[in-house]
């Protein structure tokens, strides 16, 4: 095989996929950081944020200028979802609403099956040719997908690091107890937590849809990638996510080199087990699970 | 005087049991004023009702003129009395600077003459203003803690403990530290295990055991008396 054959076949689908993951993994840690606990609805957000996109784009849209709008309203979702469920159970030991959040995810699911059934489903019909860039072949919507997640990424952690709210969510993380001794409202922190982690997970669902194709049950598949891609970053860190999700996205697609395609899902399970014997604390050292 | 500060007769605890049964303890303005006792006495339990971290079930705590019983932390701190708990009193993975930002949180407009006036006082950490505050020694944490605390200017500064685990170079650093806080204006009221040292260098203390009064008086009246010093300064 020739180096061009394993960029085109491998390494660029490899870190389409894993920037994919990292976006889901961004949210998953952010909500593990800030609020406490392993959201399992993670995956069915992205399924309801990028068929909500689908909606939008049934209604003329182009598929890029509909992600914003889809982001906006799974960010209002979510931010619902927080306050008619989990905040109720905000003093209760963090286990309910862990499993509370598995309840969500099959009703946001529920949801997506109900009103746009269980088909697969596209943002646009035809094939798509590549364009070549000296041997090696893009697609633009994979050229947008790597821009549009630089973009976010880079966007949040500007937030974090220079607004003042950034810095209050980041303080919640690093020290409740002392956030709230020095004013900062929790249920604030809670609500931009909510907003920020809807509007991600739509954009990983969005992206996973228009690099391959819209399922009711895409989003759950992609929940333990996007978990092991957080724990291997380090739970908390949101650098860590981006590089967990590049590397699971690319183990994924590496691993058909030696395995059959079949266990290619399996790959994700493996890391996840490997830095949960070896490191559990991540490579960057997050909070211990 | 009107004391800037007044416990009276405070009862309560967390859940059932009441760990203070009974403390009475007045602040006056620009005054130290140190609670000291065995362990288990309620030296940092008293120091929690204050700013709200405590279910108070009797008594009264009042300052500057209003009833502060029952507020919440985030109104006692707005209200101007700021609190360094004795551990887990910094934000480890924000940097020294990040750190006095957040404690200016509920303040708006011009603050550059309250980090001026912080790192006045700890000068040491001007050079440091970028690092992780989880890096620094423990005595630098203390000030970070302490500077945390100060930009938001507050009338009453209560500290837990601020020399626990210190040398004791670092230990005068920070008495002195304290007394340099109180002539910017400020009340102090600490909690401290090194009884002997901080008995000398407030100007009144406290003696509690077993949740409530045992004495008071003026710092070198409790190291004269021989019942205190027996007790709890092991002289």
């Amino acid at each position: 095989m020739t180096v061009v054959s394993f960029i085109n076949f491998y390494l660029v689908p490899g870190v389409v996929l894993g920037s994919i993951y990292a976006l889901g993994a961004i949210g998953i840690t952010m909500v593990f950081g800030i609020l406490r606990f392993a959201h399992f609805a993670h995956g069915d957000m992205a399924t309801l944020g990028a068929f909500f996109a689908l909606a939008l784009v049934g209604a003329g849209m182009g598929p890029w200028t509909a992600l914003p709008f889809a982001m906006i309203v799974t960010a209002v979702v979510a931010i619902a979802v927080d306050r008619g469920f989990y905040e109720h159970l905000a003093k209760r030991p963090k286990i309910l609403t862990v499993i509370a959040s598995l309840g969500i995810a099959l009703m946001l699911r529920s949801v997506v099956q109900v009103v746009w059934g269980v088909d697969p489903q596209t943002y646009s019909r035809g094939i798509v040719r590549p364009e070549s860039f000296g041997g090696i072949l893009l697609r633009p919507r994979e050229l947008y997908t790597l821009a549009t997640v630089v973009a976010l990424v880079l966007g949040l952690v500007a937030f974090l690091k220079y607004t003042r709210w950034g810095k209050a969510m980041r303080a919640m993380s690093d020290n409740p107890d002392l956030a709230r001794l020095s004013g900062v409202d929790n249920r604030r922190v809670t609500m931009l937590t909510w907003a920020t982690v809807g509007a991600l997970t739509t954009a990983s669902g969005f992206m996973l849809g228009i690099n391959n194709e819209l399922t009711s049950m895409m989003g759950w598949s992609m929940l333990l990638p996007m978990f092991a891609a957080a724990i291997l970053g380090g739970v908390g860190r949101v650098e860590g996510a981006v590089v967990g999700g590049l590397i699971v996205g690319l183990a994924e697609e590496l691993s058909v080199l030696v395995m059959p395609g079949q266990y290619k899902m399996a790959t994700a399970f493996a890391i996840l087990l490997a830095i949960l014997v070896l490191r559990p604390s991540g490579v960057f050292k997050g909070k211990v699970l | 005087m009107i004391p800037l500060l007044s416990m009276q007769d405070v009862r309560g605890g967390y859940g059932d049991a009441d760990i203070l049964q009974g403390v009475s303890i007045d602040v006056a303005p620009r005054e130290i004023v140190v609670i000291v006792g065995p362990n288990g006495a309620g030296k940092s339990t008293a120091m929690k009702a204050v700013v709200g971290l405590l279910d108070v079930r009797g008594g009264q705590i009042l300052f500057d003129g209003d009833d502060i019983t029952g507020w919440t932390p985030d109104r006692i701190v707005r209200r101007g009395i700021c609190y360094v708990p004795q551990v887990d009193n910094v934000f480890r993975e924000m940097t020294v600077h990040e750190n006095f930002e957040m404690g200016a949180f509920l303040r708006r407009g011009d603050l550059t003459a309250a980090y001026d006036r912080v790192y006045g006082l700890f000068p040491d950490l001007r050079a440091k203003r970028r690092n992780l505050a989880g890096d620094l020694s423990g005595g630098q944490r203390q000030m970070v803690a302490m500077g945390r605390a100060l930009m938001l200017e507050p009338g009453l500064l209560l500290l837990d403990e601020p020399t626990a685990g210190l040398s004791p170079k670092y230990m005068e650093q920070i008495f002195q530290i304290i007394r340099d806080v109180r002539d910017s204006g400020v009340s102090i009221m600490l909690v401290e295990q090194h009884a002997k040292q901080a008995l000398a260098f407030c100007d009144r203390g406290y003696v509690l055991a077993t949740g409530a009064n045992r004495h008071q008086g003026t710092g070198a009246a409790l190291l004269a008396d021989r019942e205190v010093a027996q007790m709890f300064l092991g002289a």
